[in-house]
């Protein structure tokens, strides 16, 4: 068990920070800017469940969500969860927006099936939809439904290449998110990697954003 | 054997074929001048000469098998051009790039039972009592019937015409001991055959720091006896019995995220083939054969864990068949072949929804098949069969092949036709939850829709996904095989190309279906997919002068989805870049199937001399995708492969003037391993063989 202690000790550090990095979108004549998160952490896995399956063995974090604010770029505090201050908010696989049952904001959210940059205009027609957790959130969860494919055979979670988050944020604005790993360092485990280190680098997300402030829905 | 004194080919040839036959088994002559001796019984259901079949035949003779120290019909079939072993669930063999599920394989015309996840694990078959195998690729269901999709395996057992007795002791790395008994007895009206094999190894791990093996310890015994008695010039009756005993000891770790649970016990495979056989011949025209054939298959596995829950599992099929097939020739230019049987199949499982519940499938069938020889050089074959099933739809299965001589050196054949598999009970009544790995459930198509519905009734289904409303009732999936193919033939080369195209419809295969509150995945079978396989297999053999001799073979694949490459030509599938962001995949990206080597080759070099032989093998296959890493949700040059590799295997053997041989060998020389995706090869091991034959006489 004391392995199980220090793995924790590491994630709660880990936990702590998280990089933010700034890209210019050089020459062109937009002012939105693409920015890349990494290693947000998002419900960090502190232990397994005693036991084997199907009563037990399943691992577990301390099952709280972090909040990320798009428009700041940064994370928001749990204490701040009932607010118009954060957008998305991560815990596992599960990305919820502030909306619906989830938070007091605005927001909204739908999958888009194409590339990022291909994304210029959000459609006129498009519909956003809300949270109605724990059941429907507006990204759905489960795997190949919105944003990731889970591996059962190596169990590793992949994010899928071509789908991208179109969010309005809590306060009524525009954003488009693609997640790019899922992993700590932004690179999946190899399929062959141990199950410690599959369990000990996972919900770490690494994603890219454009946030436009401006209230249009061009990027 | 009777056959060959009954069977109608030109008269002619007959004595001589009967002669050079002699000389086979007298002097085991080389395979490339004896080729036109070769008869061949799978292509056509009667049997032909080799050299007059007019579909893509390859046969593997008993020295062939002999030379390369072949215990088991793996061994000897993974040094074959195009067909690979693949593991899980046993060793299983793909060809023409199909899923094992799609070859049958047959002993002595008769169909072995019982896969596992579609698998038949060719290590159950002992090879010392082979005469030949043949192997037949391209839908040959229009005479066999279901699964013989990509083509048909026949092992046909030795038939001695001589009174004789041999014994086979061999011992190699790993603990790996092999005993054989053999012997044949005949006079003029009744004939013995009878073979005893015993095999055990220990089984080795190339998994560092685990306990469970690689390859498990196994003892498997297998005793097979054949009579015949010949009633009178017209008419023979013949039984077969083969039972097959393995004891497999597991110790299995299944690991689920991080934490093992370890389990010991065995696993006990036995399978039974009885064959009763009566061959009338009512002229010299007309030839009668009625084959009552009974096979029966068990399997259980029984393991404790370590904190003492038990875990059986256990397997029973059974399959019996009644068939009557008429030879016809009308002339010395037509021939027809006419049958028809009736099959009773049943399958038990706790895998099942009821243990004690007996699942049962009815088979009618009738098939037809002319063979014309339009010309001297051109010989048309049609045939088509009609399978009429209890349980799903039913199929019709036509082909047709031909033959043109061009002249005494060269061939072409071609052949279209079309082969289907049955959806198997596993697929139809399956329900299975893996306790060990996640609680995830697998329902047969039959039983999905019922359990599901009562789940959800009791609110303990979260969600349905849309496969669920793609429920039905299963329909046997659908090949449609074109091979073309040239040979050419003299006394110094052999060479054949074939090209082949498989377009597979309704292709079975597992989807999500459902959630369970709590989010365990329930899956089940649906006709989803279509797929091609399409290729160029080619066989070369040179004969440099007495004693050396080289073989090589190539099979280029490729294979696919259609509905992926269109999704791929419309822009709707993306990968990634090397800063993880998307971008559209393009088509020369796209892998196809995975688990196959676009490129797979070997190369032989025999040599032999008087009483000695060596040879050295090399089998090559290229890269291989394993796992969809990126995401997709298809294979493409982004996902995980395992790397190509190369198996160098030599042999060499004497045989002393009494009637003793000795034979040593080593099987991956160059000691390469893939502990991930090749866990069934070991590294470099070695074994000797001591044979003596005790008397060979031919009888007067």
């Amino acid at each position: 068990m004391s392995k199980m202690k220090k793995m924790i000790l590491v994630l709660g550090i880990a936990v702590g920070f998280v990089a933010c990095s700034k890209e210019d979108n050089g020459g062109s004549t937009n002012v939105v800017s693409t920015i890349t998160v990494k290693d947000l952490p998002a419900d960090t896995i502190i232990g397994i469940t005693p036991g084997a399956p199907p009563t037990g063995g399943f691992p577990y974090g301390a099952g709280r969500y972090t909040f990320f604010s798009l428009e700041s770029n940064k994370i928001v505090p749990a204490s701040d969860s009932a607010s118009n201050k954060w957008d998305l908010a991560f815990k596992g696989t599960t990305i919820a927006t502030n909306s619906g049952n989830s938070g007091p904001g605005g927001a909204g959210a739908f999958v888009f099936v194409g590339l990022f940059d291909d994304l210029k205009t959000i459609p006129a027609d498009s519909s956003f939809r809300v949270d109605n957790a724990p059941t429907a959130f507006a990204i759905p969860t489960g795997s190949n439904r919105a944003w990731y494919a889970y591996d059962g055979i190596n169990q590793l979670v992949n994010p899928i290449p071509g789908r991208v988050l179109v969010i309005r944020t809590a306060t009524g604005k525009y954003a488009k998110v693609e997640i790019l790993n899922y992993y700590k360092g932004g690179t999946t485990p190899a399929t062959t990697a141990p199950d410690a280190v599959k369990l000990s680098t996972q919900r770490y997300y690494t994603f890219r954003y454009t946030f436009q402030p401006n209230g249009t829905k061009t990027f | 054997m009777m056959m060959r004194f009954i069977l109608p080919l030109c008269a002619g040839f007959l004595s001589q074929t009967l002669i050079a036959q002699n000389n086979n088994a007298a002097q085991q002559k080389d395979t490339l001048i004896g080729e036109n001796a070769i008869t061949v019984f799978t292509a056509t259901k009667t049997e032909r000469k080799l050299t007059n079949v007019a579909v893509p035949v390859q046969i593997i003779s008993q020295k062939t098998i002999q030379q390369a120290g072949s215990l088991r019909l793996s061994d000897i079939l993974s040094e074959q051009t195009g067909l690979f072993m693949t593991n899980g669930f046993g060793t299983g063999v793909s060809m023409q790039g199909l899923n094992p599920d799609y070859t049958l394989i047959l002993i002595d015309g008769e169909p072995l039972i019982g896969r596992t996840s579609g698998v038949l694990d060719l290590r159950r078959i002992a090879v010392g009592n082979i005469k030949q195998i043949e192997i037949v690729r391209g839908p040959s269901s229009s005479l066999y019937g279901s699964e013989a999709m990509a083509g048909v395996i026949n092992i046909i057992t030795d038939k001695s015409k001589m009174n004789t007795l041999g014994v086979t002791a061999r011992y190699g790395t790993y603990n790996t001991a092999d005993f054989g008994l053999k012997g044949s007895i005949r006079n003029n009206r009744i004939n013995y055959q009878g073979f005893a094999n015993f095999y055990r190894t220990d089984g080795f791990s190339i998994r560092p720091n685990s306990r469970e093996r690689s390859i498990a310890p196994i003892e498997r015994i297998t005793q097979q006896h054949q009579l015949g008695y010949r009633i009178s010039d017209r008419t023979q009756v013949s039984v077969s019995f083969r039972l097959n005993n393995e004891t497999i000891k597991n110790n299995i770790t299944v690991t689920n995220n991080g934490n093992a649970i370890n389990s010991v016990g065995y696993e006990k495979n036995n399978d039974l083939n009885t064959t009763l056989q009566l061959a009338h011949k009512f002229n010299e025209k007309v030839k009668n054969t009625t084959r009552l054939y009974g096979t029966y298959f068990k399997s259980i596995q029984d393991l404790i864990t370590d904190n003492g829950a038990p875990y059986v599992d256990e397997f029973r099929q059974s399959f019996g068949r009644a068939e009557n097939q008429t030879d016809i020739q009308f002339s010395n230019r037509l021939e027809m072949n006419v049958g028809g049987g009736y099959i009773h199949e049943t399958a038990r499982s706790t895998r099942y929804d009821n243990s004690s519940s007996v699942k049962t499938n009815r088979i009618g069938y009738a098939y037809l098949q002319t063979e014309w020889k339009a010309l001297e050089q051109l010989t048309l074959i049609g045939g088509a069969r009609y399978d009429h099933n209890e349980l799903f739809a039913a199929a019709f299965s036509p082909k047709l092949a031909l033959q043109y001589k061009i002249n005494p050196k060269l061939s072409v054949k071609a052949s279209v036709g079309r082969g289907f598999k049955a959806p198997d009970f596993r697929q139809l009544y399956l329900n299975f939850t893996n306790t060990a790995a996640g609680s995830y459930s697998v329902f047969g198509s039959v039983e999905a829709q019922k359990i599901i519905g009562e789940l959800n009734r009791l609110g303990q289904i979260s969600s349905l996904e849309p496969a669920f409303y793609g429920l039905n009732t299963l329909k046997p999936e659908f090949s449609t095989g074109f091979n073309i193919g040239i040979h050419f033939q003299d006394a110094k080369w052999s060479v054949s190309a074939n090209i082949f195209r498989n377009n597979i419809e309704n292709l079975i295969d597992s989807r999500l279906v459902a959630y369970r509150t709590g989010g365990a995945q329930i899956f089940s079978y649906l006709n989803v997919k279509n797929a091609f396989t399409q290729g160029i297999e080619t066989d070369l053999q040179y004969k440099l002068n007495k004693t050396l001799s080289f073989t090589a073979g190539y099979q280029f694949l490729l294979t696919g989805d259609q509905a992926e490459i269109d999704a791929i030509n419309a822009g709707k599938v993306f990968t990634r870049d090397q800063n993880g962001f998307s971008r559209r995949m393009s088509r020369s990206e796209y892998v196809g199937l995975p688990n196959r080597s676009k490129h797979m080759a070997n190369f032989k070099i025999l040599y032999s001399k008087n009483a000695f032989f060596a040879n050295a093998r090399v089998v090559y296959r290229s890269r291989w995708t394993t796992t969809d890493t990126d995401g997709n949700g298809l294979f493409n040059t982004n996902d995980a492969f395992a790397k190509g590799y190369v198996q160098l295997n030599a042999a060499a053997g004497y045989e002393f003037k009494k009637g003793l041989s000795i034979q040593g060998g080593t099987d991956n020389l160059l000691n390469y391993t893939d502990v991930i995706n090749l866990p069934n090869l070991p590294g470099r091991t070695f074994y000797l063989t001591v044979s003596y034959q005790f008397f060979n006489k031919n009888h007067k």
